[in-house]
C-alpha cells in the first residue's frame, strides 16, 4: 500500500477507553459466552453417550442437532451485549 | 445413456440452463460505472449487506463437500463424520471473534485480500507471498472437491455413464465447468451471488423433504439408527475389524474423540482464513452485517447435521447400500438414496440443487485465488504499476487457470474419500493461520518467525499427508496420522509445529533485536465501523 486513506475519524480521534475496562462484568459475561459455544462441542466427552435417548435419537446426535441453534442464539446475545459495551 | 430418467434429466438440465442465464445476467446487477476494477469484478462492490451476504457466504460455506463428502465418510465409516457438524458450530464462535477485526482493517486500507493486511501488517512482502501461494495452492484441491461431486450425481444419473472413453464420460462434467468458468469470468463476484438465492432455495427444499419424508419409507429415525449401530459394530469380512463406529471411542487410535475433536478444532480455524471466504467476508457492507451473519448463519448448521444423517439412511436402505456397494464408490450413496426414494421430478431438484451447491462456490473459490494471484504475486512482483483495468483482466485469466488445476487435483488424487480433499486444503491453509490471525490482535509474533514456522508447517503437512495409505490408496489416503500415540487430524499437528517454531524464532529474533519491519496499521483501525470510514480507493487498485 502506497498512501493509506484513512479517515479523519480515525486518525484523530483519541484513542478510545477500552471497554474492557469500563464495563468488565459484561466483557466477562460476553468472553464466557463465546468460550461455552466453542468448548461446548469441542470437548467431546461431554456428549459422546448413547444415553440418554432422545425421542429416537442417540443423546451423541441429539446434542449436536440442539447445540446448533443454541449457538446461534447465544451469538445473538453477544452482538447485544457488544453494543452496549460500544456506549 | 440408456439409464437416463427423462424427468431427472430434463429438470436438471432446466436449472442449468436457468443458472448459466442468471451468471451472465449478473453482470449489469448493481453495475458499476467501471466493472474493469477489482473491487468490482473481485468484491462486487463491496455493496453486500446482510442479507445478501448471508446467501454467499452460505453459498462458500455448503458445498459438496456438505452434501456429497460428508454423507459419503459418514456411510463408510461412521461417527468421525460428524466432526463436520461440530466443526461447522465452532467456525462461527471463532470467526465472530476475530473476522469483524479483519473486515474493519480491510475496509479502512481497501485490502481485498489476507495476504495483503499482512503485508500492511508486517511490512514483509516474502510474508505476504506466502500467505498469497498458500491460498492459491489450498483452494484447487477444495474446488476439485466440487468436481467431484458433481460428477458423483452425473454418474447415479447415468449421464455419459455408457461409454467408457475418459473424455466422452466426462463430457458432461467439462460442459458444466465451462460455463462456470465463462460466466465467472464475466461477472466476477456477481454471479455466484446471484445464483446462491437459487440455490439455497432449491438445497433447503430438498433437505427438508429428504429429512421428514425419508425416515417414513425407511421405519422411522429409531430403526435407522439402531441399523446403523448394528451395522457399524459388526466385523467387516474383508478388513477383520468392525465396520465403523456408532460414537467416537475413548481409545488412543482409530476414530476416537481426539481425531474428532481435532478434525473439527483444524477444519474451524481453517474455515474463516480461506481466501474465498474472506472474499465473501470483505463484499459486506457493514462490519454489523459480519457480526450479524455469524449468528444467522448457524441456520445452515443445522441443515448439515441433518445431510451428515443421510448417511445413516442411506446405510439403512437395502437398494441404495446394494447399488453403492456396487459401483464401489461411497460418493455416491446420496444420489443413490435420492434417486431410490424420491420421485424422478424431486429427485431431479435434488440433483440440480446439489449441482449448483457444486458451482457456487467453486466460481467464489476462483475468484478468491485469482485475487491472490493478481493482487499478491502478479501487482506485487511483475508488474507494480498494472491499471485496475490490467489487474482485473489478471484476475479474470488467473481464475481460469485456479480452475483447470483443480481439474488436475480431480484426476490425479484418488477420490475413494473425496473429504480428503477439502481436508488437505484445510492442512495447508490452517499453515496461514498463526500469521493472518495472531496479526489481528498483536505485532509480537516477529515476520522472520513467521515464514519459517509457515514452511515447516507446509512441509511436515504436506509429507504426513503423502505417506498416509489405505487398502486403496497408496498415497494422499487420509488426513489423519498418529501422532505422539494418538489419531490427530494431520492440519492439526502441522499448526502446532508451526505455532511452536514461530514463538521460539519470534524470541530469538526480539533478543537479537532484529528489525520488525513497518506496520501500516492502527489499533483503532480494528475496531471500525464503515460509517466513519467512507470506502477508500485503495492504493493501487483505486481508480483515483
Amino acid at each position: 500500500m502506497a498512501e493509506s486513506p484513512e479517515s479523519p475519524a480515525a486518525t484523530q480521534a483519541p484513542p478510545p477507553v477500552s471497554p474492557l475496562a469500563s464495563h468488565p462484568v459484561r466483557s466477562l459475561v460476553i468472553a464466557v459466552l463465546v468460550i461455552a459455544t466453542i468448548a461446548g462441542t469441542l470437548i467431546v466427552p461431554i456428549y459422546d453417550s448413547l444415553t440418554p435417548r432422545v425421542g429416537d435419537f442417540p443423546f451423541f446426535y441429539f446434542y449436536l442437532l440442539i447445540f446448533m441453534p443454541a449457538v446461534a442464539i447465544v451469538l445473538w446475545i453477544v452482538t447485544l451485549l457488544q453494543k452496549g459495551l460500544a456506549k | 445413456m440408456s439409464h437416463v430418467n427423462t424427468t431427472t434429466f430434463t429438470i436438471v438440465v432446466a436449472a442449468f440452463i436457468l443458472i448459466t442465464g442468471i451468471g451472465f445476467g449478473a453482470s449489469r446487477w448493481r453495475r458499476a460505472s467501471d466493472m474493469m476494477h477489482l473491487n468490482e469484478w473481485g468484491l462486487g462492490g463491496r455493496g453486500f449487506g446482510t442479507f445478501i451476504t448471508w446467501f454467499l457466504l452460505g453459498g462458500d460455506l455448503y458445498t459438496a463437500y456438505t452434501f456429497i463428502a460428508v454423507p459419503a465418510l459418514v456411510y463408510a465409516s461412521g461417527s468421525i463424520g460428524f466432526y463436520a457438524v461440530s466443526y461447522t458450530i465452532m467456525a462461527y464462535p471463532i470467526a465472530f471473534i476475530f473476522l469483524p477485526r479483519l473486515w474493519s482493517v480491510s475496509r479502512v486500507h481497501g485490502y481485498v485480500t489476507p495476504a495483503d493486511f499482512v503485508k500492511g501488517r508486517y511490512g514483509s512482502r516474502g510474508l505476504s507471498l506466502s500467505m498469497a501461494v498458500t491460498g492459491i495452492l489450498a483452494t484447487m484441491p477444495y474446488i476439485a472437491l466440487q468436481l467431484v461431486g458433481i460428477e458423483a450425481v452425473l454418474s447415479v444419473m447415468g449421464v455419459g455413464a455408457t461409454t467408457t472413453n475418459t473424455y466422452l464420460k466426462d463430457l458432461p462434467l467439462f460442459i458444466a465447468f465451462l460455463v462456470l468458468a465463462i460466466y465467472t469470468y464475466l461477472s466476477g463476484l456477481r454471479a455466484p451471488a446471484a445464483i446462491s438465492f437459487v440455490k439455497d432455495t432449491l438445497i433447503y427444499l430438498f433437505v427438508i423433504v429428504a429429512v421428514f419424508y425419508i425416515p417414513t419409507r425407511l421405519g422411522g429415525w429409531g430403526h435407522i439408527f439402531g441399523f446403523a449401530q448394528t451395522h457399524y459394530a459388526a466385523i467387516n469380512p474383508a478388513t477383520k475389524k468392525p465396520n465403523g463406529t456408532f460414537i467416537p471411542t475413548s481409545k488412543k487410535v482409530g476414530s476416537t474423540e481426539i481425531d474428532f475433536a481435532t478434525l473439527a478444532l483444524g477444519s474451524a480455524l481453517a474455515l474463516f482464513v480461506y481466501p474465498h471466504v474472506i472474499t465473501g467476508t470483505l463484499a459486506a457492507k457493514r462490519r454489523a452485517a459480519i457480526k450479524r451473519n455469524m449468528s444467522l448463519l448457524p441456520a445452515y448448521s443445522v441443515l448439515l447435521a441433518l445431510i451428515a444423517l443421510l448417511g445413516y439412511m442411506a446405510v439403512a436402505d437395502p437398494v441404495t447400500a446394494a447399488n453403492v456397494k456396487k459401483a464401489g464408490n461411497t460418493q455416491l450413496a446420496v444420489p443413490y438414496l435420492f434417486q431410490h426414494m424420491f420421485p424422478s421430478w424431486f429427485a431431479g431438484i435434488a440433483f440440480a440443487g446439489i449441482i449448483i451447491g457444486a458451482m457456487v462456490p467453486a466460481a467464489i473459490m476462483s475468484i478468491g485465488a485469482a485475487n491472490l494471484f493478481t493482487r499478491n504475486i502478479f501487482v506485487e512482483f511483475f508488474k507494480p504499476d498494472a491499471s485496475p483495468h490490467l489487474q482485473t483482466r489478471t484476475s479474470q485469466w488467473a481464475s481460469l487457470v485456479v480452475k483447470f488445476g483443480a481439474l488436475l487435483f480431480a484426476v490425479e488424487l484418488p477420490h475413494t474419500f473425496s473429504i480428503n480433499l477439502q481436508l488437505l486444503g484445510g492442512i495447508w491453509i490452517l499453515q496461514t493461520f498463526p500469521t493472518l490471525v495472531a496479526g489481528l490482535y498483536t505485532r509480537w509474533f516477529h515476520r522472520w518467525a513467521l515464514v519459517p514456522g509457515w514452511l515447516a508447517g507446509m512441509i511436515f503437512g504436506t509429507i504426513a499427508a503423502y505417506k498416509t495409505a489405505s487398502p486403496t490408496a497408496s498415497h494422499w489416503a487420509a488426513s489423519s496420522d498418529i501422532v505422539w500415540g494418538f489419531t490427530l487430524y494431520i492440519g492439526f499437528s502441522a499448526l502446532v509445529l508451526n505455532a511452536v517454531i514461530s514463538v521460539i524464532l519470534t524470541l530469538i529474533l526480539r533478543a537479537a533485536k532484529v528489525p520488525e519491519g513497518p506496520d501500516e496499521t492502527l489499533p483503532q483501525q480494528y475496531t471500525a465501523e464503515s460509517e466513519d470510514t467512507p470506502a477508500p480507493a485503495p492504493a493501487g487498485v483505486g481508480a483515483a
